[in-house]
């Protein structure tokens, strides 16, 4: 066991913060890397110090792992705490960390790399007897795409083996589009990742995004942390998570629990992961999708709902403790529900909107949790994505929750850029969403044509 | 004649420079120009003021970076932004470890009072193993070496300051005001 007493925290936006905040309370010194359009961002001005790694551009600052290693190595840490994105799931840098007697506080390299590679990670499911979509292996050309899909019947989905973010993802209805699909696929995913290859499977029309939050310590014990719900996507970005999830009832919760904590005690995991699955309502049938080997976005409604601070075990489990809990000690009580509130003109097909923040008044209360860096006068760079915050409401039932939520975004008032607030009220607002009759393809398919999302203020 | 175009600016500007004069001030109604010859101007005309928040409380910080943000992010950042007192600076175009000679125990690249040409080596940085061989970027005289050797360095932080010698080729630099 090690005792870590500075931290490189190699993120920005209000991931970093959330990680200064844990390690305030841990007493652990924290390092900052930033871009120098982040010098003065407000987790700069609260971390104990700040190291500036490059120009603003993240290819030549927060994406260089050799910098990163340096800037730790130079001040002395003896962690890097990567946050998401960026280099989370890069191996280098967990790799780099173990070279350089560094800790990585995120789970061991090769099980990024393995996980990372969506293929591997489909056989670790199929090995522990856990269903995943029907479909093929990586297809070669049209012809192949076109058997594969006749055996495993319409509608398929085209999806880019090195893929993410639905970057060369394609839902084909019907054999006559398949041709014209696969094209655009290839093409889309040898413009976004250099790799043309597809794999191609069955679509779930009526689908359900649900994600079982995991802790491994290493030591042989990994548990789970319930559910997240995170099926409001628009274009595969989520944008409202909740948990827990109301499409499953306690016997499907055990079962799909279960199944994620056999994946991840398959390759001893360690550290916090996140086993991904589409829920086929029609068919109440679970399906393995991805392993996430990172804290993610969304784990605040994890931790609402749980009482369990995910980041401060990050620390503990990466220096070598074991878990602080038990899995007979993990309860969840109450309802938690996060909007992700993002610097975006939804009337103006969700264009990023970066530029100075005049007006920031939160909803402030006793059941609402902001996440978030930003503050009056803060300006938003045009450089990183657009996330301003999370704001995080919880409720003793589900139409609670969703009512407080409504109520706080009411009195989120934010002037100088254009935020997707509006967007937000018009989801929880939505009678399909309080009677929980939302899928996956919901926003896309439904609210984006019931509305033209004008701000209303 | 009441006006003065560009051209009248660029022939006083001229002539100035044929002289021992090294400053000329001249008002014609609600015109003022103002020429120096010589080290940097104390201030271009004035840049719209960058707001900033207070530099972070920060323990232990080994780069105070003196009057930095110029925030118009996206732009190529500035490395040799003059000071306001024409001192010159020579900044790390990278984060890593500075070195001040080519090897331990050898001769430093340069020393204060040295004075350095724009192609001049002036340290290496280095990182993980990988070393760059740093320029002056600027012509003068070394006043101050402002980091140690060995020690971490960030993007942009200041590592020299250089007080520009007036060589006899050196152009002048002007202020118009």
């Amino acid at each position: 066991m090690t005792r870590i007493s500075r931290v490189l925290i190699a993120n920005r936006g209000e991931i970093a913060l959330r990680v200064i905040r844990a390690c305030r309370e841990m007493d652990i010194e924290t390092v900052l890397t930033v871009s120098e359009a982040d010098r003065l961002s407000l987790p700069a001005q609260m971390a104990d110090r700040s190291v500036c790694i490059g120009p603003p551009l993240s290819s030549q600052s927060y994406l260089k792992v050799d910098t990163i290693i340096a800037a730790a190595i130079g001040v002395g840490a003896d962690a890097i705490h990567p946050g998401y994105g960026f280099l989370a799931e890069q191996p280098e840098l967990a790799k780099a960390c173990a070279k350089y007697g560094l800790i990585f506080i995120g789970p061991r390299a090769e099980h990024i790399k393995q996980m990372g590679d969506k293929i591997f990670a489909r056989q670790v499911a199929v090995d522990t007897g856990i269903s995943i979509i029907p479909g093929s292996q990586l297809i070669g050309d049209y012809r192949q795409a076109a058997e594969f899909a006749d055996q495993t019947g319409y509608p398929v989905l085209l999806k880019a083996a090195a893929g993410g973010g639905g970057k060369g993802m394609k839902i084909v209805k019907n054999p006559a589009d398949l041709r014209v699909a696969f094209n655009e696929a290839s093409a889309e995913a040898r413009s976004a990742f250099g790799d043309e290859r597809l794999y191609l499977e069955h679509y779930i029309e009526n689908a359900r995004h649900v994600e079982i939050q995991l802790f491994g310590d290493g030591h042989g014990n990994v548990v789970h942390l319930f559910e997240r719900d995170c099926s409001l996507q628009r274009r595969y970005q989520k944008l409202v998570e909740e948990a827990p999830s109301e499409a499953l009832d306690p016997g499907l919760r055990e079962k799909v629990c279960r199944a994620a904590v056999k994946i991840a005690a398959q390759i001893e995991y360690q550290n916090a992961g996140t086993v991904e699955f589409i829920f086929d309502r029609d068919q109440e049938q679970f399906y393995f999708l991805e392993m996430n080997t990172r804290i993610q976005v969304e784990h605040p409604v994890t931790e609402q709902i749980t009482g369990i601070d995910l980041v401060k075990e990050q620390f503990g489990v990466a220096a070598g403790n074991p878990l602080s809990f038990e899995q007979k000690d993990v309860n969840f009580v109450g309802h938690a529900i996060e909007c992700r509130i993002n610097a975006e003109s939804p009337e103006n097909n969700f264009l990023p909107s970066p530029g100075k923040i005049e007006q920031w008044i939160a909803p402030e209360g006793d059941n609402i949790r902001l996440d978030s860096h930003c503050f009056p006068g803060y300006v938003v760079p045009p450089f990183y994505d657009s996330l301003l915050g999370k704001i995080i409401v919880t409720g003793s039932s589900r139409s609670e929750a969703i009512a407080e939520m409504s109520a706080a975004l009411r009195r989120f008032q934010i002037s100088g850029i254009h935020t997707n607030i509006p967007f937000h009220r018009q989801i929880m607002d939505h009678p399909d969403y309080q009677t929980g009759e939302i899928n996956t393809r919901w926003i896309e398919n439904r609210l984006a044509k019931e509305h033209h999302f004008h701000e209303d203020d | 004649m009441d006006s003065i175009t560009q051209k009248d600016v660029i022939r006083i500007m001229e002539l100035v420079e044929k002289t021992d004069t090294d400053e000329l001030h001249l008002e014609m109604g609600d015109l003022k120009l103002t020429i120096r010859k010589g080290v940097a101007a104390e201030s271009m005309p004035s840049m719209p003021a960058l707001e900033t928040t207070s530099m972070p409380v920060a323990r232990d910080v080994s780069a105070p970076a003196p009057g930095l943000e110029k925030a118009d992010q996206g732009a190529a950042p500035d490395m040799f932004e003059d000071r306001t007192d024409g001192v010159l600076t020579i900044k790390a175009p990278m984060l890593g470890t500075f070195y001040k000679a080519p090897k331990p125990g050898a001769a430093p690249f340069v020393e204060v009072g040295q004075i350095v040409d724009k192609e001049d080596t002036v340290c290496v940085i280095e990182v993980m193993k990988l070393f760059s061989t740093i320029t002056a970027g600027v012509q003068g005289r070394i006043v101050k070496v402002l980091v140690e050797d060995s020690q971490m360095v960030e993007f942009n932080q200041p590592l020299f300051l250089v007080e520009a010698v007036t060589v006899k080729e050196a152009p002048a630099k002007r202020k118009i005001s």
